[in-house]
């Protein structure tokens, strides 16, 4: 039999139909019994899940971490927006991929504006990325945080590491004393800044090819890989290796907790983006475009904003993270000195600053598949 | 009555047929027709163009499947190796005794390979158990042998041991004593009894013993990020980036039918030279 263009694309279109129906046919289900959360790990805490599911005895409350931003946004597209409720991954996806694929959907801004009062700059005003460019408000912001990269800092002193910057990394003398963590998104985005480039333009030949060249010299000069934090930071603690490349508060609070007030996430003074060199991340949680919409998944939304519960989101097991209703002094109140010191809230403003948002890396297509070929050829 | 056997037949391998079919077919056709897609998308409406396959071929990303069957390869040879003696134990030696090299060796089944892993970095790295132990007893030091391809089939070896283990002893086992104390009374040695004897009839065991830790040898993907600090990026790993960072389900789909392609005709290969009755001991011939 032979397939030609036209019959390929009936046959395909046929299919797709079948999808369309399949999805129209439960399009008006709505539910009051179930919410479903897929979301970084913290949310699916009992701190977190458990008064909401006492303030809703009858409804089932479930929520699962994933691994990767890239990985929970496929699970919606492979077909699970018919599953979860509510997303929390980081904050250029919403604005660049979730909203404009149909994926979730505008929240009430009567409702959640008033929210955005309680937090600290710049998620006050609201937060830009929580809007789409229609105007819509589609997500909440929470936990935050810089990301740049880690020392241990009983080797390389904080105010070294803050001066150099990336170009530690580039340095001959730490060859084979760093390694990687493997988070692939924040690394393209991080070499593009070691070589001078701003990411979050479209990159030209030139640029690909200096990528290439510090993809290439950092891949060869790094210990390890790997994508498990408590892996790179028993590394670190051990002093197999002095730093790692991309981390930040996220990585070091669960080893400064423990007491290691050596491990410390760095933001370079200074870099490529305006004068900027550093990173940083904020959740934004959103409403699934789910055919069986849940009504509690807006009232989960704002049951979050309540001091005990940002402490319990911002203090989840695993990674300790501010959060950005601590602006508000009842939530900061709930903060000991200990957590205070494990976030880096002593240089948190100042990191702040140095920093820009994560955001859609231009080329990123190009970039991953340098980045990848420079990993698999590394050594 | 043969006929009413063949219906009986076929109305119980039904639900069984069905399942495979919906479990195990349905996802295998999604990801063949994924991987004919052209670049980067995520539906197949759009023209088959094969370009994955192109791409794979044109920048070397076969080279972590090279890595992956070779790595494979290296730990079931060197499993084989050190699996015989205490097979042959098991089979022939130890008697009761073999039940609890059995217990000890499923029970480490029973905590989680990563875990497990997680213990062996604590163990070989620098500062741990081995090294630090040293280190503070003798004032000596040693680079820690971690994050490097020994480290990856190291583990290969550890996690996998029991899949050659018991086949292996299971196959020794179906090699009659008398045989092989005919051998020796007729004047052959011990390495002939091995050859000519042991081996050949203990070849269903060899058989299944290497499919099992060669084809999960050849999918793993812990060991080379715990213990090899991805020294080498191994196929599940370059499988899983293409679906997750790279969003290029096409390119990992490919690469995974490439894959199963390799591993399933290697097992069918395998499979189809195999008596499995004779080894589960339900046929003498």
């Amino acid at each position: 039999m032979r397939i030609s263009r036209r019959s390929f694309a009936q046959g395909a279109g046929s299919l797709a139909a079948l999808g369309v129906m399949g999805r129209s046919a439960r399009v008006l289900g709505q539910t009051s019994d179930e919410l479903n959360i897929l979301c970084w790990e913290g949310y699916n805490t009992d701190d977190v899940l458990g008064p909401f599911r006492d303030l809703h005895p009858g409804a089932t409350v479930r929520a699962e971490s994933g691994t990767s931003d890239p990985d929970m946004i496929n699970r919606l597209r492979a077909g699970e927006s018919n599953v979860w409720h509510l997303i929390n991954v980081n904050q250029p996806w919403a604005r660049a991929q979730l909203y404009p694929e149909g994926l979730i959907l505008p929240l009430d801004q009567e409702r959640f504006m008033p929210y955005f009062e309680r937090m600290t700059p710049p998620y006050n005003g609201p937060y830009p990325l929580a809007i789409a460019p229609d105007g819509e408000l589609i997500g909440m912001p929470q936990r935050y945080g810089p990301f740049s990269f880690v020392v241990n800092t009983d080797v390389i002193s904080r105010d070294m590491a803050e001066d150099q910057g990336w170009n530690l990394f580039l340095d001959p003398a730490l060859a084979g004393r760093y390694g990687i963590l493997t988070y692939d998104n924040w690394n393209v985005m991080h070499m593009c800044i070691t070589g001078g480039l701003n990411p979050f333009e479209p990159l030209d030949e030139a640029g690909f090819v200096t990528f290439r060249q510090i993809a290439d010299q950092i891949f060869a000069g790094a210990r390890l890989l790997t994508d498990d934090l408590v892996a790179m930071n028993t590394a670190l603690i051990n002093g197999e290796i002095d730093c790692y490349f991309t981390g930040g508060t996220y990585t070091a609070s669960p080893a400064r907790l423990d007491g290691l007030s050596n491990v410390r996430g760095i933001t370079p003074r200074s870099g490529p983006i305006n004068g900027k060199g550093g990173v940083v991340w904020a959740e934004l949680t959103s409403v699934v475009n789910n055919p069986n919409a849940s009504t509690l998944a807006p009232d989960f939304l704002e049951y979050v904003q309540a001091p005990d519960i940002c402490k319990a989101v911002g203090f989840a097991e695993g990674t300790y993270n501010p959060v950005a209703q601590m602006a508000d002094p009842d939530v900061l109140a709930l903060w000991d000195e200990d957590e205070l010191d494990a976030i880096q809230w002593d240089s948190l403003p100042e990191e702040m600053e140095n920093s820009v948002e994560y955001d859609v890396v231009a080329s990123y297509a190009e970039l991953i598949e340098i980045y990848n070929a420079a990993k698999r050829e590394r050594g | 009555m043969e006929r009413l056997d063949g219906r009986l037949g076929f109305w119980s391998a039904g639900p069984i047929a069905l399942m495979l079919t919906a479990f195990f077919l349905a996802p295998m056709v999604v990801i063949a027709a994924f991987s004919v897609m052209p670049q980067r998308v995520f539906e197949f409406t759009q023209m088959p163009d094969f370009s994955s396959y192109r791409v794979i071929f044109e920048q070397r990303i076969y080279m972590p499947l090279v890595w992956s069957l070779g790595m494979a390869l290296v730990a079931t040879l060197i499993l084989f190796v050190i699996c015989w003696p205490l097979a042959f134990a098991m089979a022939k030696v130890f008697k009761r005794f073999t039940l609890v090299v059995t217990i000890g060796v499923v029970m480490t089944l029973f905590v989680s390979e990563n875990i497990r892993l997680f213990g062996w970095i604590l163990t070989l790295m620098r500062g741990g158990l081995i090294e630090g132990h040293l280190r503070a007893w003798t004032g000596l030091s040693f680079e820690s042998p971690l994050y490097d391809i020994p480290a990856i089939v190291f583990g290969l070896v550890y996690v996998y041991l029991p899949f050659m283990l018991f086949p292996l002893a299971q196959g020794i086992s179906m090699v009659p004593d008398d045989a092989r104390q005919a051998a020796v009374d007729l004047g052959a040695s011990r390495w002939r009894v091995l050859w000519e004897i042991e081996l050949p009839l203990a070849a269903p065991g060899i058989m299944v013993g290497g499919l099992l830790t060669f084809v999960l040898a050849a999918g793993a993907m812990a060991e080379a990020k715990l213990l090899g600090g991805q020294a080498v990026v191994v196929i599940s790993d370059e499988i899983e980036t293409a679906f997750t960072f790279g969003q290029n389900w096409p390119l990992g789909s490919a690469l995974a039918i490439l894959l199963i392609a390799i591993i399933g005709s290697l097992a069918v290969f395998a499979v189809s030279r195999l008596d499995l009755d004779a080894l589960m001991g339900r046929k003498r011939s």
